[in-house]
C-alpha cells in the first residue's frame, strides 16, 4: 500500500494507482476529458491537473502514479487557473454551436430545432409543449412576431431562413387542445400582476403553472394590451388572442378587469400579495409615486432578475425599456416567474441561468454543403394566401425538414460545456484566428462526427483499436493541424463496424455523436 | 507494385516495430507513399491501417503527393534566418511560380520546401537541391543555382579516379569531409586532388578527414609534406588545387615535369585566374586566425579532429582509440558508474542531467534485457554538434556506448539518428561494419565475455523525437507522443525494459573519461559543470564553426577571441543559446560564464548547444517568433496547452510582427507562456515559451515599439517600407533586378518603388551600388 496525503487527509491506494484513482478513492472529482476507465491514460486535456504540495508541481493526475509521503492539492487558485486556461485553449479551437444560433436569437430562447424534429416526426403536440416551456402565446405571437430567429437561423445565407415563426403557429393552430403544463402542486404563495398585455399574461401563465396563484389587474374590459388595443384585426385575429388567453385563464390565473391601479392601491397590493408584478406597459408619470427607482421614463430593473428598487416588486416588458417586442415583453414575463419562485422559495434569485455557449459565428461559404447534409434540399414553403394563413401538416413537416440541427447532439452531456461553465471560460479570449471550415461526417443513421469539435483526445482512436476495427479512427497529422480520421479515406461505415456507438457514448463532447 | 513492397517487407520485416524503416524505403522507391502500397504492407504485416497512416501522416519526411523530379530544400534554420532565408525562399517560390496549394512547379521538376536546418550553418543562407548545396545564396541567385543545377544534370557524371599504388608515399593530403565541406564543394576538390594526382603521376595519401570545426574557412585542404610542417589552405576552390598541390610536389620524371610546366603555362595563360585564391589563404596568412579559433578549444568528443579519418580502426587505433574501452573492461561496472559519477559529467542534450545518476539508475534495474540508446536526433536548427561528431567520430561514439552499455548491463544498442543527417547514417554504419569486424561488437567483446550489438534507427523528421519518451516511441514504431515522467526510461524504456539514453555528445566524452581518468575531466569547468561543451558558433559572427571549450568560458571570449568578431564590424545584440528551448544572452550579460546554473539564472538553457550570434540589426521579436513558429510546428499535438498554447502564443507573435498588437495582447503573451510552461507534458512545451520569456525580459522595448506599430530594426516585412533615396544615381540597376516590376525603367533620373507592388524582397537594397534604398 500506498500512502499519502490528498487535501490534507491521509490515505492508503495500492501500488501502482494514479492520483485521479486516489482522489476518487477519496471521492473527490477532478475534471477529465481524455481519461477513459476502459482504456490506458493517453494525458491529453490536462484538466486533471493536480499540484504536488512538496515541489509546487503540477501533475496530471490521470496519469502521474500516487507515490508515498506525497502531499496533493487537487484545488486552489493555481489549480482552478490551469484547468481554466486549458479550457480556453480548447475553446479557441472549438467550432461548433452548443445551442442553434435560432435559439439563441429568440428572446424567449425558445427551443426552435426541438420543435422543427418534432414537426417533422409528425409529433405536433410534444412539438408544441416545446414551444409552451418558453411562449404562453404561440398562435398569437406565431402571427405577430417579427422573427429575430430567422434573422439568426444558419440556412439564410445558403437560401432562405427556415419559416421558424410559420411553424410555431402551426403547433398552435393545429391542436384542438393545449398541452397540459403544470410543474408544481400548489405552493399557497400568491403575486399581484398590473397589466395583460404580453408581459403580464406569460408571466401569469408561468407563475401559475408552477404552482403560484397569479392574479392580474386590467384597466381595460378585455386583457390583451396592446395585443388586443393597438394591432389591427388584418393582423391577429381577435379570436386566436381569446382562445389563448381562455387558456391561460384555464390555468387557474384570475383576471380584474377594470381595475386601473393607483399609488395607495399598489401600496395595498403590496402589502397583500407574495410578490408584485409591474407590467403597465409604458411608464407613466402618474407611477413616480409609486416609489419604484426609475428615470422618468422607466422603472429601473435588474436586467436579469427584473427586480426593482422596492422590495419584492418586479417590473417587466414596456414598463423597464420602452417599445419591445411582443416576444420580449413575453419572454421576460417567463423569466420573471423563475425570479419570483426563486425569491418565494428562499433562494438566491438570479434570474433564467443560460447555459454557457459555444457559438460558431457566420458560416462560411465552403460549409454550406457540410450544413446542408442535414436538412432538405426544399425551398422555403410559404402558404397560400400568406399573411392570413398558416401551413398545414404537410406544408409544415417539409419545412420544418429544412432546418439544418445546428444545436449539439450533447447539450447536456458534454464535458467540454460542463466544465467550461463550472471553470466561468471565455471562449473568445484566445480564439485570435479564423477557425477550421465545419465538417460533418455521417455514418448512415448511426452517428455524425464534426472535427472542428474534438480536442484530439484520442479516446476513439484507443477504443476503435481495442475493439480491433479493421480501419478505425487514428491521428492523422500532428501539432495543431491533427485530426481525427480514418485511414485510407474509407467511409465511416466502414471505419466504424462494431464500435460506432461505443465511441459516440464515449467521447467527452459533441464530435461523434448518435444520430437522433 | 505488389512485388516492389513485398521486396521491401522481406527486408524490413513485418513487426509493428518496422513501420518507418518500411515507409522510408517505399518513399525512397516512389519519391512519395501511395496509398495502395501502405494497404498492401497492411496487408502482409501486422502493421494496421491506423497505425500505418497514423505513423506516416506524424513525420515530416513523409510525403502523400508525388514530389518532382528534384527537391529543393531551403534551410530555415537560425543561422539562415537571421541572414535572410525567408527572402531566399520566397525568390525561389516566384521563380518556380509556385502558389499556396502547390510546392511543386507546373513542370514536376523541382518541389520546394523548407528545413529546419541542413547543418551548414557557416554558409548560410543554404539551399540543397537533391545533393548539391548552394551556400550563400541571395533572392537575386536564387534563379542561378536553378540554372546551375539543371546545367549540372545535363553534364553528366563526373569521373571518378583510383589514386595510390605500390610505391612509398610522397606526402598526405588531407581533405575535410564533413557536412559543411561536403556542402561547399570538398567533393570536386577531392576530384581535381585526384585528377592532379593521376596527371602528374604523384604518389600521395589522399586522406578523408571529419569536420575540424572551421567551417567558416570551408572547403579546407592540408597539405603534409614529411618532416615539413603542415599547411592548411581554407576556402579552396577546384581551380586552385593544381598550384597548390603542385607546390608542394614535384611530378616524378623530368619529361613529364616538362609536360606539365609547358602545360600549366599555357593554362594560366589561357585563364587569368593565377594563383587566385592560394597565397590568399593559405596557412601562412591565416596562421594567426586560425591559432585564434583553435586557442582558447579544449578537444575531448572532437580530439584529434582534422586529423583523423572518421572511418579508420587503425588509425584511431594508433591514436589511442579504445583504450577507454580496454580500462572500462578490466574495472567492475560498478566502479566505472563511479568514476562517471566523480567526473561530474551532465548530459549534453540539454538538460544537463548528471550522466553518471543516470547510469546508477539503469545499472541498478534487475530486468533484462538493457538497452543503451545514442541520442542523434539533434533537431535544434542551428546546432549541428551531433552531425559532426557521428560523422567525424563514429568509432569513439561506438566506445561510448560500450562502455556504457558494460556498466549498466546492457546488451543491445540503438543508434537514433535524425533523417536528415544521411552521411552521419552511413558513417556509423560503416564504423558499426568495422566493429563488428574486428570484434569490438558482437558476442565476448575483446574476450571480455561482454556482449553488445548495436542497430541503427534512423528518425523521419520530428523534432520531439529528441524527447526521450518520443525517441522510444519512435524506435517501438509508433508516433513521437511523449508519455508522462516517470516511470523514467531508466526504468521503463524500450520495450518497458531498464533503458539508458544518452546524448551523443555525452557518449562521445565517455571514452576520454575511461582513458584519462575522471580527475582529468572534472578539472575542467566550474564548479557545477565540468569538462568540455562543444557548441555551432554562427550567425553574425567571422568565424563560424564548431568549437569544444571548457564549461565556464564567457560568451564575450567566445565571440571575441574564438569567433574573431560580429560580422561586418556591427555591434553584438545577443546571443542566442540553446536554440528554441532556449533564450537570449544580451550583450551585457556577455561576461557571464557559461554553465548550466548560470544559463538557468538568466532563463536561457543549454540545450543542444547552437550559439547565434545576433548583431544591432537583428529584430529581437522576429527571432522570438522565429523560434516559436518553429515549436509550434513540431508540436506532437497530444497535449492541449503545447498544441494549442503554443499556437495562440504565436498568433500573438504574428500580430505583434504585423503591428496589430495590443498593449493587452503582451499581457496575454506572458500568462500563455507562462501556462505552457507549467502544464504542458513534455520538454518540448515546457521549453518553447523560453525564447519569448527571455527576450521579454531583456528586450521589451522591442515588443512595445511593435506595439507602436515600428520595427527598430526593419526586420518586420509588414512594418517596413522601401524607398529610394536621394543618393540614387538612376543607374536602373534596381529597376532591371525588381523581379515583380515595382521599379519603373528610368534611366538618370532617381528612381521610385511602387509599395503597392514591392514584396520586399530585398533584392533592390542588395544590388544598388551606392546604397541608395532605404528601409523603414
Amino acid at each position: 500500500m500506498i500512502k499519502l496525503i490528498i487535501n490534507d487527509i491521509a490515505i492508503d491506494v495500492k501500488e501502482g494507482s494514479t492520483l485521479l484513482d486516489a482522489a476518487t478513492q477519496l471521492g473527490l472529482e477532478i475534471p477529465t476529458m481524455c481519461h477513459n476507465g476502459e482504456l490506458e491514460h493517453f494525458t491529453s486535456c490536462m484538466l486533471c491537473l493536480v499540484k504536488d504540495g512538496k515541489t509546487g508541481k503540477l501533475l496530471p493526475s490521470c496519469s502521474a502514479k500516487a507515490f508515498d509521503g506525497m502531499e496533493i492539492i487537487t484545488s486552489d487558485d493555481e489549480i482552478r487557473e490551469a484547468r481554466k486556461i486549458a479550457l480556453e485553449l480548447l475553446m479557441s479551437e472549438h467550432a461548433g454551436d452548443c445551442e442553434a444560433p435560432c435559439r439563441v436569437a429568440c428572446p424567449a430562447f425558445m427551443d426552435i430545432p426541438m420543435m422543427n424534429r418534432l414537426i417533422v416526426a409528425g409529433q405536433f403536440q410534444q412539438a408544441l409543449e416545446v414551444v409552451m416551456k418558453d411562449i404562453a402565446l404561440p398562435a398569437v405571437l406565431g402571427r405577430i412576431c417579427p422573427a429575430p430567429c430567422e434573422g439568426a437561423c444558419k440556412r439564410k445565407p445558403i437560401d432562405q431562413a427556415v419559416s421558424i415563426c410559420l411553424l410555431k403557429r402551426f403547433t398552435a393552430d393545429q391542436a384542438n387542445t393545449y398541452p397540459a403544463i403544470s410543474n408544481s402542486i400548489p405552493s399557497g404563495h400568491k403575486v399581484a400582476i398590473i397589466g395583460a398585455g404580453p408581459a403580464g399574461l406569460a408571466a401569469a401563465f408561468y407563475l401559475q403553472t408552477n404552482g403560484i396563484q397569479a392574479l392580474v389587474f386590467e384597466s381595460n374590459p378585455l386583457p390583451g394590451g396592446a395585443m388586443r388595443y393597438a394591432i389591427v384585426n388584418a393582423e391577429l385575429d381577435k379570436t386566436v388572442l381569446d382562445h389563448e388567453i381562455d387558456h391561460i385563464r384555464s390555468t387557474g390565473v384570475q383576471f380584474n378587469p377594470d381595475t386601473k391601479i393607483d399609488a395607495s392601491a399598489f401600496t395595498t397590493i403590496r402589502n397583500e400579495y407574495d410578490a408584485v408584478v409591474v407590467a403597465t406597459g409604458n411608464y407613466s408619470k402618474s407611477m413616480d409615486d409609486w416609489g419604484m427607482e426609475n428615470n422618468g421614463k422607466q422603472i429601473v430593473v435588474n436586467k436579469n432578475t427584473y427586480q426593482t428598487s422596492l422590495d419584492k416588486v418586479f417590473a417587466i416588458g414596456n414598463a423597464n425599456r420602452s417599445m419591445q417586442l411582443a416576444i420580449r415583453s413575453a419572454a421576460q414575463g417567463k423569466d420573471v416567474a423563475i425570479s419570483i419562485k426563486q425569491m418565494l422559495t428562499g433562494k438566491p434569485v438570479k434570474g433564467e441561468e443560460r447555459r454557457f455557449n459555444s457559438t460558431l459565428g457566420k458560416l462560411m461559404t465552403e460549409e454550406h454543403s457540410e450544413y446542408m447534409k442535414e436538412g432538405s434540399k426544399d425551398e422555403r414553403q410559404a402558404p397560400a394566401g400568406f399573411s392570413d394563413k398558416g401551413f398545414d401538416a404537410h406544408m409544415a413537416q417539409k419545412e420544418a425538414a429544412r432546418c439544418l440541427h445546428c444545436d449539439c447532439r450533447k447539450p447536456n452531456d458534454c464535458k467540454l460545456r460542463l466544465y467550461s461553465e463550472q471553470y466561468d471560460v471565455s471562449k473568445k479570449r484566445f480564439a485570435y484566428t479564423g477557425r477550421k471550415p465545419v465538417k460533418k461526417i455521417f455514418q448512415q443513421d448511426v452517428i455524425v462526427y464534426e472535427p472542428g469539435k474534438c480536442i484530439k483526445c484520442g479516446i476513439c482512436v484507443r477504443l476503435t483499436a481495442k475493439h480491433q476495427e479493421k480501419f478505425g479512427f487514428t491521428f492523422i497529422g500532428r501539432g495543431f493541424d491533427v485530426e481525427i480520421g480514418v485511414p485510407f479515406s474509407q467511409d465511416l461505415d466502414v471505419a466504424l463496424g462494431k464500435t460506432a456507438l461505443l465511441v459516440a457514448d464515449a467521447c467527452p463532447t459533441g464530435a461523434l455523436c448518435r444520430l437522433d | 507494385m505488389q512485388h516492389t513492397i513485398q521486396h521491401i517487407i522481406n527486408e524490413k520485416g513485418t513487426s509493428k516495430d518496422a513501420v518507418i524503416p518500411i515507409l522510408q524505403a517505399i518513399q525512397k522507391y516512389f519519391n512519395y507513399l501511395p496509398e495502395e502500397a501502405l494497404e498492401i504492407v497492411c496487408a502482409h504485416t501486422k502493421i494496421t491501417p491506423a497505425e500505418i497512416v497514423g505513423v506516416a501522416s506524424f513525420y515530416s519526411q513523409f510525403r502523400f503527393k508525388p514530389a518532382g523530379k528534384h527537391l529543393v530544400k531551403v534551410c530555415v534554420g537560425t543561422a539562415c534566418h537571421v541572414k535572410g532565408a525567408d527572402l531566399v525562399f520566397d525568390s525561389l517560390k516566384r521563380n518556380l511560380k509556385l502558389d499556396a496549394d502547390h510546392d511543386t512547379d507546373a513542370e514536376g521538376i523541382f518541389t520546394l520546401e523548407k528545413v529546419s536546418c541542413l547543418g551548414c550553418c557557416s554558409l548560410a543562407p543554404a539551399v540543397q537541391i537533391d545533393n548539391v548545396t548552394y551556400g550563400h545564396v541571395t533572392p537575386a541567385t536564387s534563379i542561378t543555382i536553378l540554372q546551375d543545377f539543371t546545367q549540372r544534370q545535363t553534364k553528366g557524371k563526373e569521373k571518378i579516379v583510383v589514386v595510390g599504388g605500390e610505391d612509398v608515399s610522397q606526402g598526405e593530403i588531407r581533405i575535410g569531409l564533413g557536412s559543411c565541406c561536403v556542402a561547399s564543394g570538398s567533393e570536386e576538390i577531392r576530384l581535381a586532388v585526384e585528377d592532379t594526382i593521376q596527371n602528374d603521376s604523384l604518389k600521395l595519401n589522399v586522406k578523408h578527414v571529419g569536420c575540424v570545426g572551421m567551417c567558416h574557412q570551408v572547403p579546407l585542404i592540408e597539405v603534409v609534406e614529411p618532416n615539413k610542417p603542415a599547411k592548411l589552405y581554407a576556402k579552396v576552390k577546384p581551380g586552385d588545387v593544381k598550384q597548390i598541390v603542385e607546390k608542394h610536389f614535384k611530378p616524378k620524371g623530368f619529361f613529364r615535369k616538362l609536360k606539365i610546366s609547358f602545360e600549366s603555362m599555357v593554362e594560366n595563360i589561357q585563364h587569368d585566374g593565377r594563383w587566385d585564391g592560394v597565397e590568399k589563404y593559405s596557412i601562412d596568412y591565416r596562421e594567426k586566425h586560425v591559432a585564434a579559433f583553435l586557442g582558447d578549444q579544449i578537444p575531448i568528443a572532437t580530439e584529434h579532429r582534422g586529423v583523423i579519418n572518421p572511418s579508420d580502426m587503425d588509425e584511431y587505433l594508433l591514436r589511442g582509440g579504445f583504450t577507454g574501452l580496454r580500462n572500462a573492461l578490466k574495472l567492475k561496472p560498478e566502479d566505472i558508474v563511479e568514476s562517471v559519477i566523480s567526473s561530474g559529467i551532465r548530459g549534453r542534450g540539454g538538460a544537463g542531467f548528471p550522466t553518471g545518476q543516470k547510469w546508477k539508475t539503469v545499472a541498478a534495474q534487475q530486468t533484462t534485457p538493457k538497452y543503451v540508446i545514442c541520442n542523434g536526433d539533434e533537431g535544434d536548427p542551428g546546432a549541428f554538434m551531433d552531425r559532426m561528431l557521428l560523422e567525424s567520430y563514429p568509432l569513439r561514439i561506438i566506445e561510448g556506448m560500450l562502455i556504457a552499455a558494460y556498466a549498466v548491463g546492457a546488451t543491445h544498442g540503438y543508434f537514433y539518428i535524425r533523417a536528415e543527417y544521411p552521411l552521419a547514417v552511413l558513417r556509423i554504419r560503416e564504423a558499426l561494419a568495422t566493429c563488428l569486424n574486428k570484434g569490438y561488437l558482437g558476442k565476448n567483446i575483446l574476450n571480455s565475455g561482454f556482449d553488445f550489438e548495436i542497430r541503427i534507427k534512423e528518425g523521419a523528421g520530428a523534432f520531439v523525437c529528441g524527447e526521450e519518451t518520443a525517441l522510444i516511441a519512435s524506435i517501438e514504431g509508433k508516433r513521437g507522443f511523449p508519455v508522462l515522467r516517470p516511470p523514467f526510461p531508466a526504468v521503463k524504456g524500450l520495450w518497458e525494459k531498464p533503458t539508458l539514453i544518452n546524448n551523443t555528445e555525452t557518449l562521445a566524452q565517455i571514452p576520454w573519461i575511461l582513458t584519462n581518468g575522471h580527475a582529468k575531466f572534472s578539472i575542467i569547468g566550474t564548479t557545477g559543470s565540468k569538462g568540455t561543451k562543444v557548441f555551432a558558433l554562427a550567425g553574425k559572427i567571422n568565424r563560424g564553426g564548431l568549437i569544444e571549450v571548457p564549461m565556464g568560458i564567457s560568451m564575450r571570449r567566445i565571440v571575441e577571441d574564438i569567433g574573431g568578431g560580429v560580422q561586418d564590424g556591427k555591434k553584438l545584440k545577443a546571443v542566442q543559446i540553446g536554440g528554441p528551448s532556449g533564450g537570449c544572452i544580451p550583450h551585457f550579460l556577455a561576461d557571464k560564464p557559461i554553465d548550466f546554473e548560470s544559463l538557468d539564472e538568466v532563463g536561457a538553457m543549454m540545450g543542444s548547444g547552437g550559439l547565434v550570434v545576433l548583431d544591432e540589426t537583428d529584430c529581437m521579436v522576429d527571432i522570438a517568433r522565429y523560434f516559436l513558429s518553429f515549436t509550434q510546428n513540431e508540436s506532437c499535438g497530444k497535449c492541449t496547452f503545447c498544441r494549442t498554447g503554443t499556437r495562440r502564443m504565436l498568433d500573438i507573435m504574428n500580430k505583434l510582427c504585423e503591428g496589430k498588437a495590443k498593449e493587452s495582447d503582451l499581457t496575454e503573451l506572458e500568462t500563455l507562456a507562462g501556462w505552457t510552461k507549467k502544464g504542458s507534458l513534455c520538454g518540448l512545451g515546457k521549453t518553447a515559451p523560453n525564447p519569448i520569456l527571455s527576450t521579454l525580459r531583456f528586450f521589451r522595448e522591442e515588443y512595445e515599439a511593435h506595439i507602436n506599430g515600428k520595427c527598430p530594426t526593419g526586420k518586420c516585412k509588414a512594418l517596413v517600407k522601401y524607398s529610394v533615396d536621394d543618393k540614387c544615381i538612376g543607374c536602373t540597376i534596381c529597376a532591371q533586378q525588381c523581379p515583380v516590376d515595382a521599379i519603373p525603367f528610368s534611366p538618370h533620373k532617381k528612381h521610385e518603388i511602387d509599395t503597392a507592388l514591392c514584396t520586399k524582397c530585398d533584392i533592390c537594397r542588395q544590388a544598388c551600388p551606392v546604397d541608395a534604398i532605404r528601409v523603414g
